[in-house]
């Protein structure tokens, strides 16, 4: 299935890209994503995920909604499905 | 109760009465400063025993007192913030309004911890400030003149380079403008007090500007604050960085994509993707900052410079969330440089870039509902560019409909049909921020509370975002109450918000206890340092109840909010109906101490040991 990838701020600066579109199994879940990314970018690894979790330095939205409203990192992707990864929304 | 002032403090109240130019030295009752911390604290309480409940905002009996806090000038990260008080002519309630740069370091270098102007000069002015007192000034050579313009104009008239540090009015201070607001140019960054309009209030005096210089006043912290300092320096810079890279613009992305950024007057709240990057801080950084700028001590430069060279435009300002939010996505403009340039303006004219923006985009609404004539005025259109810049002149000068603009959305509703309430977004009179009342619940019951009105500086956003009481009312009006608590502990320390949040937590914690202990030797604990922050915000409550404007029926929110949810996207069918703001309103009345119409109780009063403020009050 495809999953729309989007990235913002400095989580987009170590990707190089503001979006990617990839190829994943059924049944992946936000946790399986999260892993790839950090196994294929350098810059990722050890940010996004804390003992399997959402790292608290950064926010996931499936879909728009934060994933700790869903089943956090456990949360079940679809096909056609979005993650927007980002720091933490600060300051304003 | 304390017997001496902490020598963090400087320990001294500057009164400066502008009719005769005489000053008068207060000393600082330590007791006054165990109460109330400092900053928005002080600033509070002067408010409260020298405005009469009954003055109007532009009455010479309102004052505009300026404040810094116990950490100010010590080896603290981010603490050069100055308070400003005064009662608002948007409001007609207490406001304080802060700001950053140099200015407020140099303040406290001069031992007055608090600056109060009384009365009203007879011809323009600005005053100077030094360690030996105050001095008021002829301006009349700066009337009508921008507030950079006026910033260079002083320096140059004192001979002192940046070292005279100058918070001035633009021409929109001058014409009372009832979002005017203040801008500092320092030598490392600009700083705006934006909201409440303390730029009209000091046109109302005549004072066109403020400046300061540096006194020889070093504050003594009793604790090891370096270390302290040096000790929480890696998680501050690790949990700012992307303030530090994008500043506050890299907020366009993420709240777009959760669906809460207010477009077309809150018509929707989201927006193309491609109109959401167009605007970015991660487009801006790109294309536009030339340079990082910053508060004095402060390594997180979340300030930028950004550049249109084609245009001749350089070093602006970069625009802050909320100024894309209120002259970008709420107008339907989603052109970068003309994001700039607006911002530009704004702060030129000295105008607060989200009443102004909120205020055209609810006139906007009102003309093409068919509320407004035709013919009263141009650029009344969504996505009219250029009439945005147009219209900040108009509006500053009081020009043609500029005169109604300027009044803010809520006089300008008065004068239409009943129809044009539907389309205000704020309340108390003062215009929302970017961040939304119906897609996060704490700010629907935050904003209704709120001393402001319309202030995201009263309950904040940050851990909405981050999934608390975002989407649900269960425990919310707590939340809310103690996020207040936290805020006013803040400005009360004259820290930053955005690095505090970042760096020591969004909530009172121990780091705000150990900080305040360190710095004055009192051994406070986490309790007692939120307890300050509440006995603030209560004084503020008391302020505005006895002034018939904080009840609960003020307490309340805009028609939409109340009434239109959310159309589309990811946060679709949120709003807050009237009767889930009634029991929030009463689970937060109950929280507070408060009676059924939102007063506080004289238990409460007792409890916060605000029994001298209520007397004064009661008096005035």
């Amino acid at each position: 299935m495809n999953i729309e990838l989007r990235f913002f701020a400095t989580v987009r600066e170590a990707v190089g890209e503001r979006a990617i579109t990839r190829k994943f199994e059924a049944d992946t879940t936000v946790r399986d994503v999260l892993s790839v990314l950090e196994g294929e970018y350098s810059a990722l690894d050890g940010m996004l995920l804390d003992d399997g979790e959402v790292a608290s330095s950064i926010t996931v939205l499936h879909n728009g909604v934060h994933v700790t409203h869903l089943d956090g990192s456990g949360t079940e992707l679809v096909d056609g499905d979005r993650l927007a990864i980002t720091p933490p929304v600060t300051g304003g | 109760m304390s017997e001496t002032l902490p020598p963090v403090y400087g320990g001294e109240i500057l009164h400066i009465h502008l009719d005769t130019g005489e000053t008068e030295i207060e000393a600082i009752d330590p007791d006054d400063a165990r109460r109330f911390l400092g900053g928005n604290g002080f600033v509070s309480k002067q408010v409260a025993a020298h405005v009469p409940v009954d003055a109007d905002p532009f009455d010479p009996e309102n004052v505009l007192a300026m404040a810094v806090g116990p950490m100010n000038a010590t080896a603290f990260q981010s603490t050069s913030r100055g308070v400003l008080g005064f009662i608002s002519p948007l409001t007609d309630g207490f406001f304080d309004s802060t700001f950053g740069g140099t200015l407020p370091r140099a303040q406290k270098t001069t031992g007055f911890e608090v600056i109060v102007l009384h009365g009203r000069a007879e011809e323009l002015t600005y005053v100077l400030i030094t360690e030996d007192g105050a001095e008021v000034k002829s301006a009349e050579n700066l009337a009508g003149q921008e507030t950079y313009e006026t910033c260079q104009a002083i320096r140059d008239r004192e001979g002192t380079g940046y070292d005279t540090h100058v918070l001035a009015a633009g021409p929109a201070g001058e014409n009372r403008v009832r979002y005017a607001c203040l801008l500092h140019e320092s030598k490392l960054r600009e700083g705006v007090a934006g909201r409440g309009g303390s730029g009209a209030v000091l046109g109302s005096k005549n004072v066109k500007a403020i400046a300061v210089q540096e006194g020889d006043f070093q504050p003594d912290p009793e604790g090891d604050l370096r270390q302290r300092a040096v000790q929480q320096m890696g998680r501050l810079m690790a949990d700012t960085e992307m303030l530090q890279n994008y500043g506050t613009a890299g907020l366009v992305n993420p709240v777009n994509e959760m669906g809460k950024l207010g477009q077309r007057n809150l018509q929707y709240e989201q927006t193309d993707r491609e109109n959401a990057e167009a605007i970015s801080g991660e487009t801006l950084r790109e294309e536009y900052v030339t340079d990082d700028t910053t508060c004095a001590n402060c390594a997180v430069k979340c300030g930028k410079h950004v550049s249109i060279e084609a245009e001749g435009l350089t070093e602006a300002k970069i625009p802050e969330f909320e100024t894309l939010f209120g002259t970008a996505t709420m107008q339907e403009v989603y052109d970068p440089e003309y994001a700039i340039k607006v911002n530009d303006q704004c702060d030129r004219l000295g105008l607060d870039t989200i009443s102004f923006g909120v205020t055209v985009a609810f006139a906007r609404e009102c003309y093409e509902k068919g509320l407004l004539e035709k013919d009263i005025s141009p650029h009344l259109e969504f996505g009219d560019a250029n009439g945005l810049i147009e219209l900040t002149e108009r509006v500053a000068r009081r020009e043609g409909f500029g005169n109604e603009l300027a009044e803010g959305s809520f006089r300008l509703a008065a004068s239409l049909a009943d129809e044009a309430e539907q389309y205000l977004y704020g309340c108390k009179g003062l215009e929302f921020p970017a961040h939304s009342a119906r897609g996060l619940k704490g700010m629907s019951i935050g904003y209704a509370t709120a001393t402001r009105g319309g202030s995201h500086h009263d309950t904040r956003p940050t851990l909405q975002y981050d999934g608390e009481h975002d989407e649900t009312i269960e425990g919310t009006a707590e939340f809310a109450a103690r996020i207040q608590h936290f805020t006013a502990l803040g400005d009360s320390l004259t820290q930053c918000r955005f690095v505090s949040e970042g760096g020591w937590g969004g909530r009172v914690n121990e780091n705000y206890a150990e900080a305040v202990s360190l710095a004055t030797g009192w051994d406070l604990s986490v309790e007692d340092v939120e307890r300050i922050g509440e006995r603030v915000y209560n004084l503020e409550r008391l302020i505005n109840t006895a002034r018939g404007i904080a009840d609960r029926d003020t307490d309340t929110l805009p028609y939409r909010v109340m009434n239109e949810p959310i159309p589309a996207g990811p946060s679709e069918g949120m709003y807050c109906p009237p009767e889930e703001l009634e029991d929030m309103l009463t689970e937060y009345y109950e929280f507070r101490g408060w009676n059924d119409n939102g007063h506080p109780t004289t238990e409460t009063v007792e409890r916060l040991e605000l029994e001298d403020m209520a007397e004064v009050l009661s008096h005035q």
